[in-house]
């Protein structure tokens, strides 16, 4: 038994289970720094080897691209090995990716920065992703929507940090020899490593059979959830997955529309500058992280279906509203609007596992969430796209730039519909795909 | 000592987070003052 193992990191009797999210949120409070990845562009692009920012922007596609595949691939292997060691190849992945990268911009070498922080770190994030939501589930199956959401509101968080940590660390690198890009990445992949590690150490899982004090399973079980188990290869064949990777991809498409193009939108839509521009993005980035936490943890009391058919309708209706704020030209009431619909896009992320739990148990769910996440990277692609060319078209069409974005507003509506009859259609797993023999945790 | 490893290990994370919110907030001011300062490029948490 290494140290790494599973059976190594089962928890003693008198293990108090609140050790556990802290563990969760190190792991993606450092993985979520890949949100903040544009900060490097244009340094990268000043670094000397003539590098566009169309080329430098693969790098954070690829990891991106990774996270999907290998949180996928890997899921099954995640649940095998159990967290410590999980982590633990997340953070080698992870800051290993961010060495090479350091050593490819030092050797201007575009590629080793693709290989190192795209093709390895994203590995990386894929499965410090999963594992640590796995856990977590595991050890709060009376409360885990709240679970979930405070490991996801980790990864929101990160970009939170990562960001302005990438910022503050190259002003204090660069030189006259250098913008401070390759130092940086060093000096993240040390900083990061060390919270990593810090959450693999201190990651436990339950015994096996283990539940929460005076806590019955039979006694809470709601209509759309079950005790039992499915495993990932058939879970991923029942209509219940992917109704849910629809209400996921709907979900995230929408949000995403917004988010990514918050700054801009803002600026052409209120005449404002870019700099309020860019504070509206990041009141927005706060308003992404809290959702998470609190529209998750509200699903323990109304039910997964429940919560996520408010995301629907509420956000249609809101995505609907966003274009009469323009014409009324009421700023507050626009900020207001868009902050209540990020809340739900970043609740729709931190939900999903607990309605995978409900659905699938909690044999597999970690696998299953890897797999699920492929609706994140159909979404990626969808959302800015159709904001973005739409609004170019309209602009392009005559247009004036402030009203070009009332279109997308309504066709963002559309794709929350959608979503919403994806959500009616969940029903629970029939019985025939159940686990018959007692898993392991 | 339960008690104190679990204090440890929430300030640990929370102190990173709450920098990350401090510096998110500050970047947000220019929206409540409407102030004209140059451009800071954004971050985004898809």
């Amino acid at each position: 038994m290494s140290f790494l193992s599973r059976e190594a990191t089962v928890a003693k009797a008198g293990f108090n289970r609140w050790l556990v999210p802290p563990a969760a949120i190190a792991v993606h409070m450092c993985i979520g720094e890949v949100y903040g990845f544009s900060v490097f562009n244009v340094p990268l692009t000043q670094a000397g080897a003539g590098w566009t920012i169309p080329q430098v922007g693969w790098i954070y596609s690829i990891a991106l691209f990774m996270l999907g595949v290998s949180a996928a691939v890997f899921g099954k292997w995640v649940e095998r090995s159990g967290p410590r060691k999980t982590m633990a190849a997340s953070c080698a992945c992870f800051c290993g990716g961010l060495l090479i990268s350091a050593v490819g911009v030092k050797l201007q070498m575009l590629w080793l920065l693709y290989i190192g922080y795209g093709f390895i770190g994203g590995i990386g994030l894929g499965l410090g992703y999963i594992s640590p939501v796995s856990t977590l589930i595991k050890w709060f199956p009376d409360r885990p929507g709240m679970s979930t959401g405070m490991a996801i509101m980790g990864f929101g968080g990160g970009a939170l940090i990562g960001a302005p940590l990438g910022v503050k660390l190259m002003d204090h690198f660069r030189s006259a020899t250098s913008v401070g890009v390759a130092e940086a990445f060093i000096a993240m992949a040390f900083l990061y490593a060390v919270y990593m590690l810090f959450g693999a150490l201190i990651v436990r899982v339950p015994p096996q059979d283990w539940k929460p004090e005076g806590w019955e399973p039979e006694k809470h079980l709601k209509p759309m959830m079950t005790n039992a188990n499915v495993g990932v290869d058939l879970a991923w064949k029942t209509p219940q997955f992917w109704c849910l990777w629809v209400v996921l991809c709907m979900n995230v498409s929408a949000g995403i529309g917004i988010l990514g193009q918050a700054s801009k939108m803002c600026s052409d839509m209120f005449g404002v500058s870019a700099a309020v521009g860019g504070g509206f993005a990041g009141l927005l980035s706060i308003f992404n992280m809290g959702g998470r936490f609190v529209w998750s943890s509200i699903s323990d009391y109304t039910g997964r279906k429940t919560v996520y058919s408010i995301y629907f309708i509420l956000g249609a209706l809101l995505y609907c509203a966003v274009p009469w704020t323009q014409h009324i030209q009421h700023k507050a009431l626009f900020v207001a609007v868009t902050a209540i619909i990020i809340t739900m896009y970043g609740g729709g992320f931190a939900t999903i596992p607990a309605y995978l739990r409900d659905m699938f148990g909690t044999y597999q769910v970690g696998a299953i969430h890897g797999r699920l996440i492929t609706a994140w990277s159909i979404a990626a692609l969808l959302g800015p796209n159709l904001v973005n060319y739409i609004s170019t078209a309209k602009i392009e069409a005559g247009v004036p730039a402030a009203e070009a974005y009332n279109s997308t507003m309504f066709i963002m509506a559309g794709l929350l519909v959608i979503g919403l009859i994806a959500n009616l259609l969940v029903r629970p797993v029939d019985s025939k795909y159940y686990f018959t023999e007692s898993p392991k945790a | 000592m339960k008690t104190i490893a679990l204090v440890i290990a929430w300030m640990l994370i929370a102190v990173p987070l709450g920098w990350g919110v401090y510096q998110s907030v500050q970047k947000s001011m220019p929206l409540f003052h409407g102030q004209s300062e140059p451009a800071v490029q954004t971050t985004q948490t898809p």
